[in-house]
């Protein structure tokens, strides 16, 4: 039988286009600090650090992990790196969860991070490959005809994603730290925004920031003595396919949709819809919202965009997704799997600030990465299970 | 099976080249600010000692470190290692030492070439002080390299 482990602390940084005041060592440091303080906790009182991020690739250095220790107090501490492209943030929370989990520490730290500003990681994966013919479009140009094709399959209105990056948008100047905040956002803006990658808009995706997000897991013994409330992990899952191979559901992955039903069997939980009091989960398009409520089992396949488009998705809706503003108003890459869970605890927590669900006691935190291929998801609620 | 010879293997050549920028926030930017002023500056530590170059963060503790001081120019050789044949990629193209050299006031010692001419001329302990280039960037190569203290 695992140990019982709880979020006891939360932090993040300023989200930005360009945090030239800080160093990488600053942007990680900006983000434990908050959650050292948000745990009332020392750097002598964590016993291991837990850090991720995307490809090295995106900064050009090489395993930042070993420098950026001794910028975490890591110093003569168990440290470990963690890397499973985008869903690399929540992957990260899981094996720091586990070690708590397992028995094997008490209190650990967790932080993931990405400084895009350093390089272009929007392009960075876009090589021309010997022998391969070169797309070269980006990581949208390889998710715009997925999206397309979920259009087709599911005949949803043409204006759904439109009404996601809407919701998010207004979301998100509830939140003080995202990247993007449009005062007074329109639905007129959002259509008349440029077509970037049909049939996703500017005003449809995701931002590059600077960013990081930190977490202190907790043993049961650690989090009672807690004052602020602590958030129970009741449930973690991890799952990945191959990019490609002969009959492979892009749209809707099998790895997503097993991923889910591990972790509903594993928190208890037979009928997610009414069960989950919220969700944040990774969108760095409008329509992979609609998408990923099929994929996680909140509607039926091709279903998806009913629940965007009758409003159960907003904030006064009875299953509000991204509270937060999502990936879609900040994209700190290896940080923005972490601000998910991060803000599925704090919202159990009661400390989600003007964004909060009024008693949200269960939520769910969902990443995903690569060509849809990597997923990693936990449940937190606000009383152990 | 087919027992026929096996076709030419195709191979490529592949050049990945990605252009990055790095932001070095306020300590070792203060440092490099310096440096384009000809003058070299640590950081002291809870416990009194200097570090140089600055850390943000104390490598033992974690604190922040926050109070930068003056050293050197000059310093000693702590440690070094001759270079008989420098590459096109070495500062210097004449034989030189790659040394650590700790600054009058720190407590560190900081990685950077010595020319001394000959091997003959260096040792442990020998005092250097720095050479600095004509048009400074603020950049560590702002030091084109550590010279015998003596020197002419």
């Amino acid at each position: 039988m695992a140990q019982r482990c709880a979020v006891t602390g939360v932090g993040q940084t300023r989200h930005d286009n360009k945090r030239i005041d800080v160093s990488q060592f600053g942007l990680v440091r900006e983000a434990a600090i908050r959650a050292l303080e948000d745990a009332e906790l020392t750097w002598s009182d964590i016993d291991a650090l837990v850090i991720g991020k995307a490809p090295d690739l995106f900064e050009g250095v090489m395993m930042p992990e070993l420098f950026l220790a001794e910028a975490l107090g890591g110093t003569g501490k168990p440290m470990l790196r963690v890397h499973t492209a985008g869903s690399v943030g929540g992957a990260t929370a899981i094996v720091a969860a586990s070690l708590v989990e397992a028995g094997v520490h008490e209190r650990v730290l967790t932080v993931s991070y990405e400084k895009q500003s350093e390089s272009n990681a929007m392009w960075a994966l876009s090589i021309r490959v010997p022998f391969q013919q070169a797309v070269v479009a980006g990581a949208g140009g390889f998710f715009a005809p997925l999206i397309r094709s979920y259009m087709r399959r599911s005949g949803a209105p043409e204006d759904t994603g439109i009404r996601v990056a809407l919701k998010d948008r207004r979301n998100a100047l509830k939140n003080p730290y995202a990247h993007l905040r449009f005062p007074d956002i329109t639905f007129e803006q959002i259509a008349d925004s440029p077509m970037l990658w049909d049939p996703i808009r500017y005003l449809e995706t995701c931002p590059s920031s600077d960013g990081a997000c930190a977490m202190v897991l907790a043993s049961e013994s650690v989090a009672k003595r807690a004052r602020r409330t602590p958030a129970w992990v009741h449930a973690t899952a991890m799952r990945s396919e191959p990019t490609q191979f002969a009959g492979r559901d892009q749209v809707n992955p099998q790895a997503g949709k097993d991923c889910a039903k591990d972790l509903y069997a594993k928190a208890g939980i037979s009928d997610p819809r009414r069960e989950i009091d919220c969700a944040e989960i990774y969108v760095p398009f409008s329509w992979f919202e609609p998408m990923w409520l099929e994929n996680l089992g909140f509607a039926d396949d091709r279903e998806g965009w009913r629940m965007t488009y009758e409003g159960v998705t907003a904030l006064d809706g009875d299953l509000p997704v991204n509270m937060s503003g999502g990936v879609l108003s900040s994209n700190p890459i290896g940080a923005s799997g972490m601000l998910r869970f991060a803000e599925a605890a704090n919202q159990v927590r009661g400390l989600a600030g003007e964004h909060q669900i009024q008693g949200a006691q269960r939520a769910l935190g969902h990443a995903y990465g690569g060509g849809s291929q990597y997923f990693s998801m936990w449940i937190v609620g606000s009383e152990p299970r | 099976m087919s027992d026929a010879a096996p076709g030419p293997a195709f191979s490529a050549h592949h050049v990945v080249e990605y252009t990055y920028r790095r932001s070095v926030g306020p300590v070792l930017g203060r440092f490099f600010t310096e440096l384009r002023e000809r003058r070299i500056v640590g950081i002291r530590r809870a416990d009194g000692t200097v570090l140089v170059p600055p850390a943000e963060y104390d490598p033992d503790s974690g604190e922040a470190l926050d109070e930068i001081v003056s050293v050197g120019p000059t310093g000693v050789v702590a440690s070094w290692a001759w270079v008989r044949q420098p590459s096109a990629k070495h500062p210097l193209e004449r034989p030189f030492a790659w040394a650590l050299i700790r600054l009058d006031g720190a407590d560190s010692s900081l990685l950077h070439a010595v020319d001394a001419g000959h091997e003959s001329a260096m040792s442990t302990g020998m005092r250097v002080r720095p050479r600095w280039r004509e048009a400074t960037r603020g950049e560590i190569h702002d030091i084109e390299c550590f010279e015998p203290e003596g020197a002419s």
